[in-house]
């Protein structure tokens, strides 16, 4: 099956291939491809689709792929090791799982497209589908990346690419400014992330994910002293190492929405509402955690970054669930729920459940693009207006929608048996046993997972009821417009899979039973022998305890989640389940202005911006202007002003000259006589 | 034999009046005689040290001096011509046309 490998680039290029067909288009002006391009880009990601889903066969089967395909730069310095730049494909059970995951949300977003773009009358329709091609193309060739600088490149392309489809409709004053917005933000982040992959290659000499000449490995045994390697700032290894995963984690921070840095993800939602379900579900927020996935054997044996990345996931996750308590849009709600989530995502890693987060990605990004294309089908059907409050009893207007966004609804909220119960579960649980095995920062993590869930649960259901039930309170919502078979079809497919995707991993019921259930488990303990989930459990800091026994603790810890989802579920049924319900979100009074408002958050970056950084740019600018520049001018102006003085002994008077030539002969002599010793 | 030092003696004098006359005359025509005193002043000494040593080295080097005299006045002459030309004078201190 080794040739079946060699095919690997190939999903990514496909993507490519079919963005450049729509530039072709977009650049020719004319309708030359039927529906504006979506053909060539439906039949790339559906080939992208079958391709890595025969590639995770052969995984599956065992095989694994670590080629270089191509280096771009290299050179040594004399003495030293030598470095290569190269562009390669890392195909292993957690890559191929996740190139399964995005081409087949890629795939089922531009069959959407059609149905949300096309159908719409949009205009521009060939630059859309190039920017999604690009976009998809991007986030495949980041999953593959086989080396820190490749996944950087393509992580910098993803950016891009959201910067283009968020500002899709540029002729309005949102979209623009949220595309700079999103863009400048997750640079922010990013810049980190280039310092710390210059710091990897400077430390390791390589940025290699796999293999035995791999940073993860060279980090390890660095450690146990079997390896040397370059430190900095006079900082021993560990310490190091926790820098400058801490560095690589800010470009996780902004790409995956992190505190502080998630203030980009809801000015997103002015993009297109496909787009909302690539960036959310499958690329561009699901590429930090990707990587710290990726490298999680870098990670685990830094104590610090892995508190860091678990303190800062558990505090997302209930902060951005508290301010998707109040908003009024649909999709609003949605763009905290995100950001909750990947908050999640990072408490498991941070917690050391590679697998939990690796399994909540899986889930989340079906049933979080499930619920962004039922919304999108929504928005369809109110053409274009998101205001929650004046949509209502939807539920038997358009049933497809609504199941499949019910569906995805339970399983974000966490309720048994949707997916997103297994996985919420198996995070929460994770960080609990780690937390009672002596990391007291894990259970503060818990702490803030555990509060969140009653918080997703109730904002999730309090964002269905008033979509669906009740009576509609709009002539808009009263008679709805129909959505077609390619709106209905991608939303079958994923409700089915939010439904039941949670069966891959049901690590309870091995718990329980002791039958062999955790697939998901199996799956990634496979592979590389460094990538392998017993490996990174050798190496991470933690260590279980349990309450009683394992079987208590499982079902102690599963009960609580559940519960606490189910009171929220039960409080939003309360307040919202009702025929005409009311904004009880006034009750909370300044409470309220202050999650609407996201606790001031753009106020205080706008404020960092305009009263700390504006300043300090300028004080650089004026220390450039006078002393750099005054440091220039004067070596200038000395020399103008010299030569405009000595120039005048050329007088023109052939006698002057004669007289200096003299008067220079006679100097040199009395020079020379005086130094040579026959003179005086 | 007249000693070496009389003929060092004169043709230092030589010299110094050719420089005296390139400084202080201002006729294009009494540079190039001043010149032509300086060279050969040189000329004397070549020669006076040829005879001391024995050695006719220097002799020779003489006639490669006058050859090159010769050629110098011939361009002297050819830029005080074009100096007249263009100045209607041959002071040399009235083409300042050259200077900053």
């Amino acid at each position: 099956m080794a040739g079946l490998f060699d095919y690997t680039p190939a999903v990514v290029l496909l993507p490519f291939l079919s963005f450049l067909i729509a530039v072709g288009v977009a650049i020719s002006g004319r309708d030359l491809l039927p529906k504006g391009g979506a053909v060539p880009g439906i039949a790339a990601t559906a080939g992208s689709f079958l391709l890595s889903v025969a590639l995770a066969v052969a995984v599956a089967g065992g095989e694994v792929y670590n080629e270089t395909v191509y280096a771009w730069a290299g050179g040594a310095v004399p003495g030293t090791e030598g470095l290569e730049l190269t562009f390669g494909v890392l195909i292993d059970p957690l890559s191929a799982l996740m190139l399964v995951i995005v081409t087949l949300v890629a795939l089922l977003v531009h069959v959407f497209s059609l149905g949300y773009m096309n159908d719409e009358g949009e205009t521009g329709l060939p630059r859309y589908y190039a920017g999604l091609g690009l976009f998809t193309a991007s986030m495949l060739g980041f999953v593959v990346a086989d080396n820190l600088l490749m996944a950087f490149v393509f992580f910098e392309l993803v950016g891009l690419c959201s910067y283009l489809l968020i500002g899709f409709h540029f002729r309005e004053p949102g979209p623009p400014s949220a595309a700079k917005k999103a863009f400048l933000v997750t640079r922010f982040g990013d810049y980190f992330f280039l310092v710390g992959v210059v710091a990897v290659l400077a430390t390791f000499g390589t940025g290699q994910f796999a293999g035995p000449e791999s940073f993860p490995v060279f980090a390890e045994e660095a450690l146990h002293g079997e390896h040397a390697v370059n430190t900095f700032l006079g900082l021993g290894e560990e310490t190091w190492f926790t820098v400058v995963g801490l560095l690589v984690l800010g470009g996780v921070i902004g790409k995956s929405a992190q505190f502080p840095l998630q203030t980009w993800l809801p000015d997103a939602m002015e993009g297109p509402t496909p787009v909302s379900a690539l960036i959310h579900a499958a690329t561009m927020v699901a590429a930090g955690v990707y990587l710290v996935a990726r490298m999680y054997g870098f990670y685990a044996v830094s104590p610090t970054a892995l508190g860091v990345i678990a303190l800062v996931g558990g505090f997302t996750a209930l902060f951005a669930g508290t301010m998707g308590i109040v908003k009024r849009e649909l999709k609003q709600v949605l763009a905290y729920s995100t950001i909750s989530q990947y908050g999640y995502m990072m408490l498991a890693l941070g917690a050391g459940g590679y697998v939990a987060a690796t399994f909540h990605l899986l889930t989340h990004a079906f049933f979080k693009a499930l619920l962004f294309l039922g919304a999108g089908s929504v928005i369809i059907a109110m053409h274009h207006n998101e205001n929650m409050w004046d949509m209502g009893g939807l539920k038997g207007r358009m049933p497809v929608t609504y199941y499949s966004f019910l569906a995805g609804s339970l399983a974000l909220a966490g309720i048994f048996p949707f997916a997103g119960f297994w996985s919420k579960d198996e995070i929460l649980y994770e960080t609990l046993v780690h937390g009672l095995g002596g990391q007291p920062l894990l259970l503060v993590g818990y702490v803030f997972g555990l509060l969140a869930v009653p918080v997703t649960a109730f904002y999730t259901f309090r964002m269905v009821f008033l979509t669906f039930h009740g009576d509609a309170r709009t002539e808009q919502a009263s008679s709805p417009e129909p959505v077609g078979w390619n709106v209905k079809g991608p939303l079958a497919v994923l409700g089915v899979l939010a439904a039941g995707a949670g069966v891959v991993n049901l690590a309870p019921v091995r718990v329980l039973t002791g039958a062999h259930v955790d697939f998901l488990h199996g799956w990634l303990d496979a592979g590389f022998a460094e990538l392998t989930v017993h490996h990174y459990e050798e190496i991470d800091p933690y260590s279980s305890a349990y309450i009683g026994g394992e079987a208590t603790t499982v079902l102690v810890g599963a009960a609580v989640s559940l519960g606490l989802a189910l009171l929220g579920l039960a409080l939003a049924y309360k307040l919202y389940a009702v025929p005409t319900p009311t904004e009880h979100t006034a009750k909370l009074g300044s409470v309220r202005d202050l999650l609407y408002d996201n606790y001031y958050q753009d106020e205080y970056q706008v404020f960092l911006a305009r009263r700390v950084v504006l300043p300090l740019a300028r004080a650089a600018d004026t220390f450039d202007r006078s002393v750099v520049d005054g440091a220039v001018d004067a070596t200038s102006s000395v020399s103008l002003f010299s030569g405009s003085r000595i120039r005048r002994i050329q007088t023109g008077v052939v006698s002057n000259y004669a007289a200096l030539l003299t008067l220079g002969l006679t100097v040199l002599l009395v020079l020379f006589g005086v130094l040579g010793g026959w003179l005086l | 034999m007249v000693p070496a030092q009389y003929y060092l003696v004169l043709s230092a004098a030589i010299f110094c009046i050719g420089v005296f006359g390139l400084l202080t005359r201002r006729n294009a025509l009494l540079f190039l005689m001043s010149v032509e005193l300086m060279l050969n002043a040189a000329n004397v000494n070549l020669v006076a040290f040829s005879l001391y040593w024995g050695n006719v080295t220097g002799q020779t080097f003489s006639l490669f001096t006058m050859a090159l005299a010769a050629a110098e006045v011939a361009v002297g002459i050819g830029i005080i011509l074009v100096l007249y030309r263009n100045f209607k004078d041959v002071d040399v201190t009235e083409a300042t046309t050259m200077r900053w």
